[in-house]
């Protein structure tokens, strides 16, 4: 136990935070038992890198037996089977679109009375982020990792055409303007037709999809309208395109492929960057603003089963994994962005890091799965010339407020 | 042409009764099968498209409730639309395409064996490595555009994205419609054929007035194996619109809309409803099609 | 004892003697007639134009599989048939990523099990459903076809929660069991059963044999194409099946068919294709070798030339 609380402590004081992290989980010693610890797959880098993380949690806790179970492709309808047949692994990965439906369902553990007893500090944590696993108050889960939106730029194509990377949506739009004849096809942007990058531009012109309470919707306002209205309008006005516009599953690929100068896309882009295309150097820049700063925040969470036999090690496991040492090992490579504000970011991710006071988590409400169907659809009959935006906004606002009953 | 009976010695319905029991006998391992694995969980559904069902079990009873909002609820019937568009368009299309494929191929013409292959290769091939291939050469400046002069996404304009999925799957599947059709082409008699030659019959006559007809219960197997293998489209329209039945609900397929309620929104009763009315749709057509060429039995 | 001689396709004598007419109209005598031979050659050679371009449409994935399986990442983005730089590394890496060896005698078990005991229970089923009276028979017939209507995303759940129940998820045992017999194979059993002449039958019983031997003996022989294409069908599917294996073997990745192995290459954010193409082209090998060896069934490329009449 001294030990333990030795290591941590030395730790800790080692990097100057000065403040203790004495027993976050049960010792070493007490704990013990089999847990299954169910994860997806989103490269193999990564996938090694969990198992370097595993084992040094082995190694640390060698009572905990951690059986690691990988469910890729598939991990939703495999996790969904589990927890219906009662037979859910004890600690997993929530993915931050589905943690509201599966507390409301009751098949995820509130960690409170863990944190409580085990005084485990949830201050380091960026508060949006945890914010999307908590609900009334109660948390559901800690943020393993995470991702905003970035604006990056291809640097040979802006030197050519003698443009900074632009800051607000008046730059931007000028921006493309000038780059239009560098790319092929025309369209220097790329621009999703979906809302999990539409938002954020709606945030940054000040407005919301629902309201803080999460009783009604309020997306067809004119603060939403105004930026959808941009944000097709680029596309309209053939200064952005879409990725099929554009030939390209996603716009990590008109990237690489040097169809566009200018797209929006999170930390992801790096590795898939590196593997595919090494020769196209780019430049990882803040996203822009209008009226405000806003941006997207994508993560997800570890947590702990309600159905749990061994919630103690389940515990343990997630709480090491998402602590400062933990998050350290699983962050350092720079494949992932820490959660915590107490953990550096490797140098060229600082920027990512330091849209977080603005990153909204892409989330709403249970039962929003549809609704945000129904929002993609709209818009893209929208881009397609075949609805106004007023239309879709009206037709998205009732949708969502059904969902909100 | 009644079956001479000269070894029953106990009396006609005793033999009926032996043979009624080997019957149940020959089916009783496929139909407990069938029953455990099928029937149970089509049963399950029924029962629980009653209720407010979620991950864990029942929240509430709610009667009619689930069954009641389907009918109100457009997604659905769009999905409805899209599917019967769907299955209109390729049955014809892999039916004719199949035979065609499979009379080419029973001919002794030359490097058959290489067609008989090239032919069933899309068939072969994972769905992966084909739905791949045709998001690129159907991409915005893919081969076909590029060979037609255009540039139109197709997989990303809702004019076009159901269309192309659906001759991606003729694409796919016309080679397991041949293999029907082949098995079926053998069954023939070689009588009829050296019938219509004696009586001067030409190849389309032979074919069209003889061999056609005579394919009835090969064309119950495919219609019938073609139209539910339809009017269940999931994986394609899944990969192709990224899971959303876009773009502008061009792609939202009925299994589609059952998929994003049950694995999106955790609604299992209100998805259940919606299989089961999947199901009696399926179950129509089926019934359809064996009252039009599936009683028929050749040599009766 | 006459059933015995007859051939595992009697009728197929036809289809040869169709096939080997100089022209391709049945029936019409070849000479006599100047300039008849002239179109006759010029149908054939559009004929064979367009198989010829049908079938390389229909082939060009199996090369492009194959050439991007030839490339490296970098470059398996681009069009070009021909890689610049060839290189077995996606091969490789294939067979070193997992447990290759083992993943594939999985998928050859599962396969050769689930294709046998199709065969044998669609046919006897399906031989029932056609030629066998019993009360109920169209009802459950009826039934059989009903089990093809259910999506799988709807069985997910109950039938994984019965699995789980009778502890079959993660052995070869729940996989065998829920793939015992498919619809499609007893349905394509039937018809073909229903398109044999009663002749057969009729002869058997006038020898005294009892149902079983009648179908054994006399009517299995005789189901050679179908029994052909159910063995193509179900290794096919069996080798292929993603969706079941995911499910039941999930936790013990010791019994992974190629499949599971080969998504590995398919992650969220990333996909490698020449990895991926390398394993599907590997994957493809035994299925193609099944199909090339059971089609010749569905055509007398043996000469059944003896059968005539």
């Amino acid at each position: 136990m001294v030990v333990v609380a030795a290591v941590s402590a030395a730790a800790v004081a080692a990097s100057g935070q000065g403040r203790s992290e004495r027993s976050v989980a049960p010792q070493a010693t007490q704990v013990s038992g089999n847990i299954t610890f169910a994860t997806w797959a989103s490269n193999p880098i990564e996938t090694k890198l969990l198992d370097r993380f595993l084992n040094a949690f082995r190694k640390k806790y060698p009572k905990i037996k951690v059986n690691h179970l990988t469910f890729e492709p598939g991990y939703p309808d495999t996790m969904l089977a589990r927890f219906a047949a009662r037979k859910a692994p004890d600690a997993f990965y929530v993915n931050m679109d589905l943690a509201l439906d599966w507390t409301k369902q009751g098949v995820v553990q509130d960690l409170t009375p863990y944190i409580q007893k085990y005084h485990y500090s949830t201050k380091p944590f960026f508060p949006k982020l945890l914010s999307a696993f908590q609900v009334k108050g109660k948390t559901y889960g800690f943020p393993k990792d995470w991702s905003p939106l970035g604006m990056e730029t291809n640097n040979a194509l802006l030197a050519k055409a003698k443009v900074k990377p632009p800051q607000t949506w008046a730059q931007l739009k000028s921006a493309a303007q000038k780059l239009k004849d560098d790319v092929p096809g025309g369209r220097p942007i790329c621009l999703s037709n979906n809302w999990d990058r539409l938002m954020a531009f709606v945030y940054q012109n000040g407005g919301t999809f629902i309201n803080a309470k999460k009783t009604k919707s309020t997306v067809n306002t004119k603060a939403v309208k105004g930026a959808v209205d941009y944000y097709v309008g680029l596309i309209k006005q053939k200064l952005a395109g879409t990725p099929a516009q554009l030939g390209v599953d996603w716009c990590g690929e008109a990237l690489g492929k040097q169809k566009a100068a200018i797209v929006f896309e999170g930390n992801w882009v790096a590795p898939y960057m590196k593997d595919t295309f090494p020769s196209v150097k780019y430049k990882i820049n803040p996203m822009v603003r209008n009226k405000r700063r806003g941006n997207l925040a994508f993560t997800n969470s570890y947590s702990i089963a309600k159905q749990s036999k061994n919630k103690p090690a389940a515990w343990t496991l997630i709480a090491y994994l998402a602590s400062r040492p933990g998050q350290k090992i699983w962050t350092g490579s720079g494949l992932a962005l820490p959660t915590r504000g107490d953990v550096t970011p490797l140098a060229r991710f600082k920027v990512l890091v330091r849209e977080a006071p603005y990153a909204h988590p892409y989330q709403f409400a249970p039962k929003f799965s549809k609704v945000l169907d129904v929002s993609n659809n709209e818009l893209s009959a929208v881009i397609e010339g075949k609805k106004s935006s007023q239309d879709m906004l009206k037709k998205i606002q009732q949708t969502a407020n059904d969902a909100l009953k | 042409m009644a079956a001479v009976r000269t070894d029953r010695v106990e009396g006609g319905r005793s033999a009926d009764v032996r043979e009624a029991l080997v019957g149940y006998g020959f089916v009783a391992l496929p139909m407990a099968v069938f029953i455990a694995f099928f029937i149970y969980p089509i049963g399950y559904a029924l029962y629980i498209s009653f209720f407010d069902w979620g991950i864990l079990g029942k929240f509430e009873s709610v009667g009619l409730d689930n069954y009641t909002r389907l009918f109100h609820d457009d997604l659905f019937w769009r999905s409805i639309k899209n599917t019967l568009y769907y299955t209109a368009g390729v049955v014809p299309a892999q039916m004719a395409l199949g035979l065609l494929m499979a009379l080419a191929v029973n001919q002794a013409i030359r490097g058959r064996a290489f067609f008989r292959a090239a032919f069933y290769f899309p068939s072969l091939a994972g769905s992966a490595a084909i739905t791949a291939v045709a998001l690129y050469l159907l991409s915005s400046d893919g081969l076909v555009n590029t060979i037609l002069g255009t540039d139109q996404p197709f997989f990303g304009d809702s004019d076009t994205a159901l269309q192309s999925i659906m001759a991606l799957n003729v694409w796919t599947t016309s080679g397991t419609i041949m293999l029907f059709y082949l098995a079926a082409l053998q069954s023939i008699p070689t009588d009829v054929y050296e019938a219509a030659a004696i009586d001067g019959a030409g190849l389309w006559r032979t074919f069209w007035k003889i061999t056609f007809p005579l394919l009835k219960p090969g064309h119950f197997l495919v219609a019938v194996l073609s139209v539910v293998g339809c009017l269940k489209v999931f994986d394609q329209a899944f990969i192709a619109s990224g899971g959303t039945g876009g773009p502008n609900y061009s792609t939202l397929t009925a299994v589609l809309f059952l998929y994003r309620t049950l694995f999106g929104d955790f609604e299992f009763g209100y998805a259940a409803a919606a299989g089961i009315a999947l199901f009696f749709l399926i179950f129509f057509f089926t019934a359809v099609q064996r009252l039009l060429f599936g009683r028929a039995e050749v040599g009766h | 004892m006459a059933t015995e001689e007859r051939s595992a396709a009697p009728h197929l004598g036809a289809v040869e003697q169709l096939g080997e007419e100089p022209d391709f109209t049945v029936g019409t005598p070849p000479t006599g007639i100047p300039g008849r031979a002239r179109t006759e050659k010029a149908r054939r050679v559009v004929t064979y134009a367009v198989l010829l371009a049908v079938s390389i449409l229909f082939f060009v994935p199996f090369l492009w599989s194959v050439s991007t399986s030839l490339k490296t990442l970098p470059e398996s983005v681009g069009f070009n048939l021909i890689p610049e730089h060839p290189t077995l590394n996606a091969y490789r890496q294939a067979f070193s990523a997992f447990n290759f060896d083992r993943y594939f005698v999985n998928s050859v078990f599962l396969a050769t099990v689930v294709t046998l005991t199709n065969l044998v229970l669609a046919s006897i089923g399906g031989y029932a459903f056609a030629r066998i009276r019993f009360p109920g028979r169209e009802v459950l017939f009826l039934a059989v076809l009903a089990t093809l209507m259910i999506p799988d995303q709807l069985r997910l759940v109950p039938l994984f929660i019965m699995l789980t129940n009778a502890h079959l998820i993660g052995t070869y045992q729940g996989y065998f069991a829920i793939n015992l017999v498919h619809a499609t194979s007893l349905f394509l059993m039937r018809q073909y059963f229903l398109t044999i002449p009663k002749d057969f039958e009729e002869a058997a019983k006038l020898d005294a044999a009892g149902y079983f031997k009648t179908f054994s003996r006399v009517m299995l022989p005789l189901a050679g194409p179908a029994l052909a294409a159910v063995t193509i069908l179900t290794f096919q599917g069996t080798w292929n099946d993603f969706y079941w294996p995911l499910i039941i073997f999930q936790e013990d990745p010791s019994k992974f068919p190629l499949p599971l192995g080969i998504s590995h290459f398919k992650d969220l954010y990333q996909t490698l294709w020449p990895q991926l193409m390398a394993a599907s082209v590997i994957t493809i090998l035994p299925i193609a070798v099944i199909y090339v060896f059971f089609q010749r069934y569905f055509v007398a490329g043996v000469a059944a030339a003896g059968v005539k009449g």
